[in-house]
């Protein structure tokens, strides 16, 4: 079945594979597992801390450099509770921005650096139908890998919360809009940067390293948030991923430029 | 009568301002096993990848089973097979998962191709190793697991670049009998190598390339290119060559027992080899025409660049 020239099963042999590769490659396994384990836990670790202790007096201070008409009534802990849970948001793109960079890497540069290109350009497989079934095969776990980190975190933040503060603080409408919506918008951006950067370098590695790099813009804005310079929310993330959704159109054009059969053979052999 | 599995007229591609290949013109009938000749950066490499709908032509046309190489491109790797000079196996995956993935991507009824491929891995003594992972092969079971990827698909003609290259001679052996057994199929198949011996082993015709194509013809042909005469003499032929060396036409003359072949530019020049060893005192007890080996009539070809076109025998 071929839909707007693409044939199915085609692309779905270069994602199967591409699983197949990614199941058995278990130093990449434990690195995509790393990243979200680190994301999950300091944010429930911060909650922890928070909820632990919410009367000290400390947390207060804290409150007021974000918002100093915080009332006298309202708790300091919940407020930078809320708060680090907002912010923490900006941090948690890094993950389905970077997941898709390790796996493309591999997949694209890898190819190149396994001499494996030429044998599978030799085959009725299109470029488009490559760039779509390896994109997938990086998309589909990122964005797995989000939720169920997401949902690792609903869970660890709520058991926290509710032991000392008996409230349930997760899932909020912001999370649930950003980690549907957003996320994916954002590892469909760290794919395309893969894909572009492989297309242009020699090794899976190099790639990994260059591609990487994108994530420092928005762990840079997390930062700008905890120093109180910008202030996050539901807007302001909807409008990180419309910037985001731009981009990764352009990077969508720019993938399937540089997969041109001609132009990967002639390079990459 | 078979037909034409390749058509290539005046096939040229350029890498930017650098020529690759210029003006290839040859045929290969259906069936035929065609070897592909030449040094390193000849551009062998280049034609096996314009042929297989890889690479554009810079200029020229090229029809393979039928198909134009810039418009059918997809069609005809559908009905080409392709062993490239680096086998190309993803490591990871085993011998079956990587036949698995092409049988998917050429999309075959896959129940079928695996059944086939299996039967191919049994005939190349890969049988019961299909399991294990492709990075555990030797270099020799790479090669034949890559030999049953670019076959699967049952192609009707197949493109083989080097595909003995770096193995050792019992591997070697074993490939070169999965593709006579692929000729003898009735597949056409192009093989590219430097390896003289078996191109004379497996090829009807061979065509060297050193940029352009510098002879199209049957090994017996091109042996026979150029004149030569092997010499029986009483005794020791050795005492003889610089005799003939001697000449003013420079003949090549190369003395193995009682023979001396001598190569020469002309048919014409024999009687002056022949009176030459008389005076030298030779006893001649025959003169017959002589086949030239053909590597000396390779590197004569691509060292001189010379000869133009050999006669299509």
């Amino acid at each position: 079945m071929a839909i707007g020239g693409i044939h199915v099963r085609r692309v779905w042999a270069v994602l199967w594979k591409e699983l197949i590769d990614l199941r058995k490659n278990r130093g990449l396994l434990v690195s995509l597992l790393a990243l979200p384990a680190v994301l999950v836990t300091v944010p429930i670790g911060t909650v922890f801390a928070y909820a632990n202790n919410p009367e000290d007096p400390s947390l207060r201070t804290m409150a007021l450099f974000y918002d100093p008409n915080l009332p006298l009534k309202a708790s300091a802990a919940l407020f930078l509770i809320d708060k680090a849970l907002v912010d923490w948001f900006g941090m948690f793109l890094v993950m389905p921005i970077f997941v898709p960079i390790l796996i493309s890497s591999q997949a694209v540069a890898g190819e190149k650096e396994r001499r494996t290109i030429e044998p599978l350009l030799a085959s009725p497989v299109t470029a488009l139908e490559l760039v779509v079934g390896k994109s997938l095969a990086s998309l589909v776990p990122a964005v797995a890998i989000s939720w169920l980190a997401f949902a690792a975190f609903c869970v660890g933040v709520d058991a926290v919360s509710w032991r000392f503060l008996k409230v349930a603080l997760m899932p909020t409408p912001m999370w649930l809009f950003g980690v549907g919506v957003i996320a994916p918008l954002f590892a469909f951006f760290g794919n395309g940067i893969a894909v572009v950067i492989s297309a242009r370098v020699a090794e899976a590695r190099l790639a990994q390293q260059i591609s990487g790099m994108c994530v420092l813009p928005v762990v840079g804005m997390v930062g700008l948030q905890i120093a109180g310079v910008l202030r996050a929310g539901t807007e302001y993330y909807a409008v990180q991923g419309a910037v985001v959704l731009v981009l990764d159109a352009l990077l969508l054009f720019a993938a399937v430029k540089l997969f041109d059969r001609e132009r990967l053979i002639s390079r990459w052999t | 009568m078979p037909g034409l599995a390749i058509d290539a007229r005046e096939l040229s591609k350029r890498f930017g301002e650098r020529p690759a290949v210029e003006a290839l013109s040859f045929q290969v009938e259906e069936g035929e096993v065609f070897g592909l000749l030449g040094p390193n950066g000849a551009g062998k490499t280049t034609t096996v990848r314009m042929l297989t709908g890889l690479l554009r032509p810079s200029s020229g046309d090229a029809r393979v089973l039928g198909h134009d190489v810039r418009t059918g491109a997809e069609r005809l790797r559908r009905e080409v097979g392709l062993l490239t000079e680096q086998p190309g196996l993803y490591d990871r995956l085993t011998g079956e998962e990587n036949l698995r993935f092409f049988i998917k991507l050429n999309e075959l009824d896959e129940a079928a191709a695996w059944a086939r491929a299996r039967r191919y891995l049994e005939r190349f003594g890969l049988g019961g190793r299909e399991r294990e992972p492709a990075g555990s092969y030797s270099k020799g079971m790479r090669q034949k697991l890559a030999i049953v990827r670019a076959i699967v698909h049952e192609p009707k003609a197949i493109f083989l670049d080097e595909p003995t290259s770096g193995l050792d001679p019992e591997a070697a052996r074993t490939v070169r009998d999965a593709v006579a057994e692929l000729a003898s199929e009735g597949r056409t198949i192009i093989l590219c190598s430097h390896n003289l011996p078996e191109v004379e082993r497996l090829c009807s015709r061979v065509g060297v390339v050193k940029g352009r194509l510098l002879a199209v013809s049957t090994v017996r042909a091109l042996r026979r290119s150029g004149a030569a005469v092997a010499v029986r003499v009483e005794g020791e032929a050795a005492p003889l060559v610089e005799a003939v060396k001697a000449l003013p036409f420079s003949p090549g003359a190369l003395a193995d027992g009682e023979v001396l072949t001598v190569t020469l530019e002309r048919d014409s020049d024999v009687p002056e080899v022949i009176a030459a060893l008389v005076r030298a005192g030779a006893r001649i007890h025959s003169a017959v025409p002589a086949e030239r080996p053909l590597e000396e009539v390779y590197l004569d070809l691509v060292r001189g660049e010379g000869g133009g076109e050999g006669g299509e025998g």
